[in-house]
C-alpha cells in the first residue's frame, strides 16, 4: 500500500526529475560539506552527515557557505553523484547557478512546510515546469 | 529579463557557442534570482580551478571533461575595461613535495593559468583578492567568487557583488555583464537582523566567533552589528569569512564602519528592529568550544591564513616565531597569496618563518589540498569548521598567539 499527494510550489530551475527524498531542516555548503565523488555529506555534526545525495530529492532550507557549491555540483554531476532535484525554502544564488548549469530542477515556496509534509524515504517527483511536487509514501 | 538587441544576439550565437552559453547562464540565473536586466560589471574575481583532491577517486573522464571546460573559457578574452582577477584554489603552483599536490593536476593548472593570463585575467590566486591589489571602490559593480571576499567587498569596501560561482564569474568576466539582483540594488542592502555585541572582542579570531554565531542566525540574510568598535582589516576578514561559513551571508553592516551604514538607522534604512541576538562573552566562549571537541592535546598541524594572510599578519607571525623552533612533528602552514609571499620574501619574514620550521603555502590551503592531519590548531573559524569533514581531523580554533604557542610546544597549551 502507498499513499500519494501533491503540493504546489514555484519552479525555480525548470525540469522534471524524481528520486527518494532526503529531508533536513538545515543548510548545506556543497564545497567543504559534500564529497563530490562519493556524493556523501561529510560535514561533522550535520543532520545529513554520512548520507549519500546521489539521485536524491534534496529537501533543505537552502545552500549556504562557499562559492564552490556550483563547482562541486559540476563534479558530482559528471560523476553521477549529484542530487536529482532540489526542494528549498529559500533560494541561494549558488544553488540556483549550480542547478541551472547542471540541469537539476529546483522548486521552492511549497504550499506546505516541506519539513512537515515530506519525509526522508518518500518517493518524490519534482516537476518544476508545472510547479508541483508529487509525493508517494509506502504505508 | 529584458535584453538589449546586442545581448540577445550573443545569446543566439553571434559571438560563438561558448559566449552564447555564458549569456544563457547569466540570463537564466538572472531570471531565477529576479533580475530584470544585465548590467555592466567593472570588476570580477573568477574561479578556474583544476579539481585536484576535490575529485579524488573520480573517473578520468570527469577530470578531462571538467578541465576541458576551463580551457574553453580561456580561449576567449576578458571584457574590455573589466578588471578581472583569478583564483585557482585546489593546488599550489610552487614546487613542493607533497603527494596531495598531484603533479599532473598542477601541470594542468599551470596550462590553464597561462591561458587565463593570456586571456586577460590577472593571476592573483587568492581567496582574498582585496589584499593583493583588487580593491574595488564604494559602489563598484563586481562579480566575485570566494564567499568570504564577497562579504568583505560588500560590507567593508561598499562595493557590490552577489555570491558568484565559477560559471557566473567566468561569464561575467568574458561578457562584462552580470544580472542585476540582490545586493546590487539599494533596496536589497537593508539589514535583516540586528546583532547587539556585548562581548569584549580582542583578536581577529574573536571576530570570527562573532561571524560564526551571527551567520548561523542570519542564513541568507543581512546581519547588522551594533555596539562594536571599528575592526582591524584582519578582524574584518575573519568576521566576513565566518558569516559565509555557518550562513550564506552576502553582506553585513557594522554600524559606523560599513560605508553606507554610518548609523544603525542607516543600516536598516530607517526601520530599526529589536535585537535578534545579543553576543555576550558567554556566547563568545561557547563559539570557541563548538570547534574544540577533541580526544587529546597533542597536535600535528597548525594552520594560519584562512582567509589568506595579509603582509601585516605574516609580519606578526614572524615576530612570534623569530629565533624559535616549531616542535616536531608539527607542520605549521601560513596560507597566503603569492603576491604577499613575494613581499614577505623581500622583507625577510619568509626566512624567519622558514628558519623556525614554518611553511608559507601559496595559491591554496591545507584543507583544500586535503593534507592528512589528526589534530589541527587554527586561527580561522572557517578553516576549523570545514577541516573536520574535509580532512577528518579534530580541530581547535584559537587566537594567533595560542596557535603559535601550540606549534612551538607540539601540543595545545590553552588560551593563555
Amino acid at each position: 500500500m502507498s499513499e500519494s499527494f501533491q503540493l504546489g510550489g514555484r519552479g525555480v530551475v525548470k525540469g522534471r526529475a524524481e528520486g527518494i527524498a532526503l529531508v533536513a531542516d538545515a543548510t548545506l555548503s556543497f564545497w567543504g560539506e559534500v564529497d563530490a565523488v562519493s556524493g556523501k555529506v561529510i560535514a561533522v555534526g550535520h543532520p545529513l552527515e554520512g548520507c549519500s545525495l546521489r539521485g536524491c530529492v534534496l529537501v533543505i532550507r537552502s545552500t549556504k557557505g562557499s562559492s564552490g557549491t556550483p563547482l562541486t555540483l559540476d563534479l558530482a554531476k559528471l560523476e553521477g553523484t549529484a542530487p536529482a532535484a532540489f526542494i528549498n525554502v529559500e533560494v541561494d544564488s549558488l544553488a540556483a547557478l549550480g542547478c541551472i548549469v547542471n540541469q537539476i530542477p529546483m522548486i521552492t515556496d511549497l504550499e506546505q512546510d516541506p519539513f512537515a509534509s515530506i519525509r526522508t524515504g518518500d518517493r518524490v517527483v519534482v516537476d518544476a515546469d508545472q510547479g508541483v511536487v508529487i509525493v508517494t509514501r509506502d504505508c | 529579463m529584458v535584453l538589449t538587441p546586442e545581448q540577445q544576439a550573443i545569446l543566439e550565437g553571434s559571438q560563438g557557442p561558448y559566449l552564447a552559453t555564458c549569456m544563457r547562464w547569466l540570463v537564466e540565473w538572472g531570471d531565477v534570482m529576479g533580475a530584470r536586466r544585465l548590467i555592466r560589471v567593472d570588476n570580477t574575481h573568477a574561479l578556474l580551478p583544476v579539481p585536484n583532491q576535490m575529485a579524488r577517486g573520480a573517473r578520468r573522464e570527469t577530470i578531462e571533461r571538467y578541465v576541458e571546460g576551463l580551457r574553453e573559457a580561456c580561449r576567449h578574452r576578458t571584457a574590455p575595461g573589466c578588471y578581472c582577477t583569478l583564483h585557482v584554489n585546489f593546488v599550489t603552483l610552487d614546487d613542493i613535495t607533497l603527494k596531495e599536490n598531484d603533479p599532473e593536476q598542477v601541470g594542468m593548472q599551470r596550462e590553464i593559468a597561462d591561458m587565463a593570463a593570456a586571456a586577460g585575467f590577472i593571476p592573483t590566486f587568492t581567496c582574498a583578492p582585496y589584499l593583493v591589489g583588487n580593491v574595488p571602490l564604494k559602489g563598484e559593480i563586481c562579480a566575485w567568487t570566494e564567499s568570504s571576499a564577497v562579504v568583505y567587498a560588500n560590507s567593508i569596501l561598499g562595493a557590490r557583488t552577489t555570491r558568484h560561482g565559477n560559471e557566473s564569474s567566468i561569464a561575467a568576466s568574458l561578457l562584462g555583464l552580470a544580472p542585476e539582483f540582490g545586493v546590487l540594488l539599494d533596496e536589497n542592502r537593508k539589514g535583516t537582523l540586528r546583532v547587539d555585541v556585548a562581548a569584549d572582542l580582542t583578536s581577529p579570531t574573536d571576530w570570527g566567533a562573532l561571524g560564526y554565531v551571527a551567520g548561523k542566525a542570519a542564513g541568507l540574510g543581512i546581519p547588522v552589528f551594533n555596539g562594536v568598535r571599528r575592526p582591524s582589516q584582519a578582524e574584518a576578514k575573519q568576521l566576513c569569512a565566518a558569516l559565509a561559513t555557518s550562513g550564506g551571508v552576502t553582506m553585513c553592516h557594522i554600524a559606523g564602519v560599513t560605508p553606507e551604514a554610518p548609523t544603525l538607522e542607516a543600516a536598516f534604512h530607517g526601520d530599526v528592529p529589536a535585537p535578534s541576538l545579543t553576543f555576550t562573552n558567554e556566547t563568545l566562549r561557547e563559539a570557541y568550544q563548538s570547534l574544540r571537541q577533541r580526544t587529546g592535546d597533542d597536535i600535528d598541524s597548525v594552520i594560519l591564513g584562512c582567509p589568506h594572510a595579509s603582509i601585516r599578519e605574516i609580519a606578526e607571525i614572524a615576530a612570534l616565531l623569530r629565533g624559535k623552533r616549531v616542535a616536531q612533528p608539527v607542520r605549521l602552514w601560513i596560507d597566503t597569496a603569492r603576491g604577499t609571499k613575494g613581499g614577505a620574501d623581500a622583507m625577510g619574514y619568509t626566512k624567519i618563518i622558514e628558519d623556525a620550521g614554518g611553511c608559507i603555502l601559496c595559491d591554496t590551503c591545507p584543507t583544500n589540498l586535503r593534507i592528512p592531519a589528526r589534530r589541527i590548531v587554527t586561527s580561522g573559524f572557517k578553516q576549523a569548521h570545514y577541516a573536520r569533514g574535509m580532512v577528518g581531523a579534530e580541530v581547535i580554533v584559537a587566537r594567533l598567539e595560542a596557535c603559535i604557542r601550540a606549534a612551538l610546544a607540539g601540543r595545545w597549551m590553552g588560551d593563555e
